[in-house]
C-alpha cells in the first residue's frame, strides 16, 4: 500500500489555477507572499501530515481517550502536533503581525488543514479550534483579554475551545440557561452545564479557554438573551499561578468514531467559584459566536473532504491490486483474472469519489477565497464577498459531509469484505466522517439556514449574486466547444434554481411558512448540487486552458482526467437535481400534516 | 560556527521510478523531489551548531536544475541563512567527481569551519562525493556520524560514527567535512515564519564558467534497468521436518547455489 491521503497536484491546481490565489498578493494584506511561500506552506503541511500525523491514525482510534481522577487523557501524538502546530506557526498562520501571525490567507489554511484532516481527522481539530477560540478573542475581546489569552493559545500552551450545547439546547441555542451572576469585580460567576465540548480538557495542554454562551442573570429570554464569555479551566491567582476555576469534566463520551478527539461534559460552579469574563457586550454572544461556527463549518465542510480524499486514495489503490472475475465476455476460466479497477462499475464508484472530493474541496475553497477577498476590499465588493460567503456557508458545509458519507460508503464498497475489517482503513473512515453532517449545526439546521435566512436576506441580494457568479462561469464555458454542452446543462439547472426559489418565496409570503420550510433540506441538496457543478465547470475551464500549452505527459493526463471528472459529475450527479425540482415544486404539505399516530406500527 | 551544509534534491522516496525508452536515465516527468534526506540531517545539525555558538552561519550549498531552488528554500525556510546554487547543464547530471569538484570550487568563496554532506544521496546511492571533497579540499573527513561535539574554542570535532556492532569515537581538528547518518537528529519541520523570511535571504546563483572548472567526469552510465521481477518462492510442504530441513539444504545447494 502506498500511503497517498491527498493529492498536493489537485491543491495547486485550485488555488493557482481555477481560484488564482496568487491575485491576493496585490493586495497590502498579502503583499509579502507569493505563490512560492504558499506552495512552502503545503509542502510542509504535508511533511508534517505523512510524518507525524498519519503513522497515528488507527492507533488513536483504537485507544482512544481515557478519563481518569477528572483528567481526560490523549494520545501522545496529540501533544507533539499541537507543539508544531505552535512553534511552527500554524495556529496563528491567519492572524495579523501584530498579533504575531502569518497574514496567510484564510484559502491556503484551509488547504493545509486539508492535508491535516486527510491524514488524520481526529489531530487536525486541536489547533482549529484553538484558532477559532483566539481569533473570537481577538474579534470581540477587550485589549486584557488578549493579553491574556492570545500568546497562550497561539503558541500551543492552552487549547481553546467552543462552549454552547447543553443537554436541552443543542440545535435550539436560544434555550441556552448557563448562568452568568454580575459580580463587582471584572468577572461574572458561572453556573452551568455544556454537554459535547470537543476538546474541552485534555492533558496535552497546560490549560483550556472555552468560549463559551451563557445568560447573564435577568437577561432576555431567547438568542436576544445571550452573551458570551471566556472561561478558562484554570485562571491566574493574586501571585499569577495558574489555579483550578471551578471548571470540572463530568463525563466523556463515547463515539462511534472521529475518536482521537474527546467530547467532555463540563459542569462549571458547583463550588460556587468559576470566573467567566464577558467578551464584548453583553447579549451580544450570539452573532460573535457566529463568526467562529461559520469559520468551523467551513473547517467540517474541509473535514469531510479531506476524509472522503484519504478513502478515495485508499480504495483506489485496493482496486489496481486486487484480481477477480473477468471481462463481462471472456468466458475463459483460466484466464487470468483481470484487476478490480478493470471493471467499468468499479470505475464509477472511483469516479464518484473524486467527483464529489475534488467537487467539494473547490467549494470550500471558493467560499475561503471570498473570505480572504472580503477581508481586503471596501464597500460594495466587500458587501459582496461577504453575502456570498454567507449564502454559501451552509451549502459547503453540507454538500462535503452528506456526500462525503456516500463518498467514503463508496470507497469501502471497492474494497468488498476487506472494507468492513480493521485491516484497512475504509472502515474507520465511514466511522470518523458520520459525525460532519452532525456538528456545527445539522444538516436540518444549515437547510433552514440557507432557505430561511441566507436566500432572502437583503431582498435576495446574496442570491442574485450567486445566479451572476454561475452565469458569468457558464458565458466563459460556452464559448470553449468540448465544455458548451454542459454550460447548457447548468443554465438550465439554474434557471430551474431560479424558478424553485421564487416558488418558495410566493409560499412565504402568502403566510404558508411551515410549507415553505418544510423541504428546506431538499432544497439545501439541490443548491449543493449546482454549487458543485459549478466549481466543476471552473475547474474544467482552468484544465482547458492548461491544454493550450505544451504539456508534459503527467501534466496532459491530469488535466484530461480533471475535465473527464467534470463531465462525469455533470452526467451522473447533476441529474439527480431533477427530482429535487420535482419535490421543491409541489406544494402539499405532506411531511408537515403526517400526525405522530400515523407512524405507530 | 559556520557550517556549509551541501545538499542534493532527489525524488522523494515515495514516487515510483521508471526508466526511459532508451535506458539512458530515469523518466523525470511527474517526479515529486524533496531534500536528500541525509542532507536534512545535515541541515538541522548546522543549525544546532549556530543556536549553541550563539553566532556564525549555515550557508546552503547545492547543484542542480531551476528546481533546486526549492530544495534551498525549504532548508532556508528551516532556518539556514543563506543558499548558493550551481547550476549549469554540464554539471547537473555530474558523476560524483564532477560533484565534488564543483563542490570544492564553490566552497571556495564561503567561509566554513564545517562542512557537511550526507552520507549518501538516496537517489543514485554513490556515497562518493563527500570523500572526494575532503580529498580535494586536502581536509579531514568524518563518514557516517551519528553524533557531534565542537571544542569551545571551535578548533576540534569529536564524533560519534557507526561501525558494525557498535560505535567509534573519533576526534579531527577543523575544519573537516562530516557526513551525517541517520540517528543524528530529528530534523525539524520549516516554520510558516520561517517560509516567510525565506523568501527574503538571498541566493546566490552560479554557473560552471563562473567558477572557473571543466568538468572531468570518471564514470559513463551506460544503461539504467529496472531489476527483474522478484520470482515467487517456494514452499515446502506435508513432510517431516527433518525431511524438510534435508530438501531445504538441497535445495539450498544444487539450486540456489549459494552453500
Ligand atoms: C463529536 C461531537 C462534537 C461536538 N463538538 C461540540 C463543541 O465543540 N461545542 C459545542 O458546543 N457542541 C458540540 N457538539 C454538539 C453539536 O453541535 C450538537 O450535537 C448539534 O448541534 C445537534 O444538537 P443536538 O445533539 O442537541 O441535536 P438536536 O438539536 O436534538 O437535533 C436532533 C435532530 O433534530 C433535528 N432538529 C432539531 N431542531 C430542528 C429544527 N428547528 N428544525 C428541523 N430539524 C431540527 C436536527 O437536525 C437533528 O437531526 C458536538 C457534538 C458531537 C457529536
Amino acid at each position: 500500500m502506498t500511503d497517498k491521503f491527498v493529492s498536493i497536484r489537485n491543491l495547486r491546481f485550485l488555488l493557482h489555477e481555477v481560484l488564482n490565489i496568487e491575485n491576493l498578493t496585490q493586495f497590502d494584506h498579502y503583499s509579502d507572499h507569493s505563490r512560492e511561500t504558499f506552495d512552502l506552506a503545503l509542502d510542509t503541511a504535508h511533511k508534517i501530515a505523512r510524518n507525524l500525523l498519519l503513522p497515528s491514525l488507527q492507533e488513536m482510534d483504537k485507544n482512544q481517550p481515557t478519563f481518569e481522577k477528572g483528567i481526560v487523557h490523549v494520545h501522545p501524538v496529540v501533544k507533539e502536533f499541537i507543539q508544531e502546530c505552535g512553534k511552527g506557526g500554524w495556529i496563528a498562520a491567519n492572524a495579523s503581525y501584530e498579533a504575531d501571525g502569518q497574514q496567510l490567507p484564510f484559502s491556503v489554511t484551509t488547504a493545509c488543514h486539508f492535508i491535516f484532516g486527510a491524514a488524520n481527522y481526529s489531530a487536525s481539530v486541536y489547533p482549529l479550534l484553538m484558532y477559532g477560540a483566539a481569533h473570537l478573542i481577538e474579534s470581540f475581546g477587550s485589549d486584557q483579554l488578549k493579553r491574556e489569552f492570545i500568546p497562550s493559545i497561539f503558541s500551543g500552551k492552552w487549547q481553546g475551545t467552543m462552549a454552547l450545547t447543553e443537554p436541552q439546547a443543542g440545535s435550539s441555542l436560544g434555550d441556552i440557561q448557563t448562568q452568568a451572576i454580575p459580580t463587582d469585580e471584572n468577572h461574572f460567576l458561572i453556573k452551568g452545564q455544556k454537554i459535547f465540548i470537543s476538546a474541552g480538557d485534555h492533558d496535552a495542554v497546560e490549560n483550556v479557554v472555552h468560549l463559551m454562551l451563557a445568560r447573564i442573570k435577568g437577561a432576555p429570554s431567547g438568542v436576544k438573551g445571550v452573551s458570551l464569555f471566556v472561561v478558562p479551566k484554570k485562571r491566574r491567582d493574586e501571585s499569577g499561578n495558574l489555579s483550578p476555576n471551578d471548571v470540572n469534566v463530568s463525563a466523556l463520551y463515547h463515539k462511534l468514531g472521529y475518536r482521537g478527539a474527546p467530547i467532555v461534559q463540563l459542569s462549571m460552579g458547583e463550588n460556587g467559584d468559576c470566573h467567566g469574563y464577558l467578551v464584548g457586550d453583553p447579549n451580544k454572544g450570539l452573532s460573535y459566536m457566529f463568526q467562529m461556527m461559520n469559520e468551523a463549518r467551513l473547517a467540517v465542510g474541509v473535514g469531510a473532504a479531506a476524509i472522503a480524499s484519504a478513502a478515495y486514495y485508499a480504495s483506489l489503490e485496493y482496486t489496481k491490486e486486487r484480481r477477480q472475475g473477468r471481462r463481462l465476455f471472456d468466458k475463459d476460466p483460466d484466464s487470468e483474472p483481470i484487476r478490480i479497477i478493470d471493471h467499468s462499475d468499479v470505475r464509477r464508484m472511483l469516479l464518484f469519489q473524486r467527483s464529489i472530493v475534488e467537487g467539494s474541496l473547490s467549494l470550500v475553497l471558493q467560499c475561503c477565497l471570498y473570505s480572504d477577498m472580503a477581508g481586503v476590499t471596501t464597500g460594495d465588493q466587500k458587501s459582496k464577498f461577504s453575502l456570498l460567503l454567507d449564502l454559501l456557508t451552509p451549502a459547503a458545509k453540507t454538500y462535503p459531509s452528506e456526500m462525503g458519507v456516500m463518498s467514503v460508503s463508496q470507497g469501502l464498497q471497492c474494497l468488498g469484505g476487506y472494507g468492513f475489517c480493521d485491516e484497512f482503513p475504509l472502515e474507520q473512515f465511514y466511522r470518523d466522517i458520520r459525525i460532519h453532517p452532525i456538528h456545527e449545526g445539522s444538516t436540518g439546521i444549515q437547510g433552514l439556514d440557507l432557505l430561511g435566512r441566507k436566500v432572502v436576506m437583503h431582498d435576495s441580494k446574496a442570491f442574485v449574486l450567486f445566479l451572476d457568479e454561475v452565469c458569468s462561469t457558464i458565458s466563459v464555458a460556452c464559448e470553449i466547444p468540448d465544455l458548451k454542452p454542459y454550460a447548457e446543462k447548468l443554465q438550465h439547472e439554474i434557471n430551474a434554481l431560479r424558478e424553485v426559489t421564487y416558488g418558495l418565496m410566493m409560499l412565504a409570503s402568502s403566510g404558508h411558512n411551515e410549507d415553505y420550510l418544510e423541504d428546506s433540506t431538499l432544497y439545501l441538496e439541490l443548491f449543493g448540487i449546482i454549487a458543485v457543478a459549478w466549481q466543476w465547470l471552473k475547474q474544467g475551464i482552468a484544465a482547458t486552458k492548461q491544454l493550450e500549452r505544451k504539456l508534459s505527459q503527467s501534466d496532459q493526463d491530469f488535466y484530461i482526467g480533471k475535465i473527464m471528472t467534470m463531465k462525469y459529475f455533470f452526467l451522473y450527479e447533476l441529474i439527480k437535481t431533477y427530482g429535487l425540482i420535482e419535490r421543491l415544486s409541489e406544494e402539499d404539505g405532506l411531511t408537515a400534516n403526517f400526525d405522530d399516530k400515523f407512524f405507530a406500527d | 560556527m559556520k557550517s556549509l551544509v551541501c545538499l542534493k534534491q532527489v525524488p522523494d522516496t515515495e514516487t515510483q521510478i521508471k526508466v526511459n525508452a532508451d535506458g539512458s536515465g530515469i523518466v523525470t516527468d511527474g517526479i515529486k523531489y524533496v531534500i536528500n534526506p541525509y542532507d536534512e540531517f545535515s541541515v538541522e545539525e548546522a543549525l544546532k551548531l549556530k543556536e549553541k555558538f550563539k553566532a556564525g552561519e549555515v550557508v546552503v550549498l547545492s547543484i542542480g536544475p531551476d528546481r533546486c531552488v526549492e530544495a534551498i528554500r525549504t532548508a532556508l525556510a528551516m532556518g539556514a541563512d543563506r543558499g548558493v546554487h550551481v547550476c549549469d547543464e554540464a554539471v547537473n547530471n555530474g558523476d560524483p567527481f564532477v560533484m565534488a569538484q564543483t563542490l570544492a570550487a564553490a566552497s571556495g568563496n564561503i567561509e566554513y569551519d564545517i562542512i557537511f554532506c550526507g552520507h549518501r544521496a538516496i537517489d543514485d546511492d554513490f556515497a562518493e562525493t563527500g570523500a572526494m571533497l575532503a580529498e580535494l579540499l586536502k581536509i579531514p573527513q568524518i563518514t557516517l556520524v551519528t553524533k557531534i561535539e565542537v571544542s569551545a574554542d571551535k578548533k576540534t570535532i569529536t564524533c560519534e560514527r557507526d561501525i558494525e556492532g557498535g560505535k567509534e569515537t573519533v576526534e579531527s581538528p577543523l575544519p573537516c567535512v562530516v557526513s551525517s547518518q541517520k540517528g543524528l537528529n530529528e530534523p525539524r519541520y520549516a516554520s510558516l515564519p520561517g517560509i516567510m523570511k525565506a523568501k527574503k535571504k538571498p541566493v546566490d546563483k552560479k554557473t560552471f564558467a563562473d567558477l572557473g572548472l571543466t568538468p572531468d567526469a570518471k564514470l559513463v552510465s551506460k544503461n539504467f534497468s529496472m531489476p527483474g521481477s522478484r520470482q515467487a518462492g517456494q514452499k515446502f510442504e506435508g513432510m517431516e521436518p527433518q525431511e524438510v530441513a534435508k530438501t531445504v539444504v538441497q535445495a539450498l545447494r544444487s539450486e540456489a547455489k549459494v552453500i
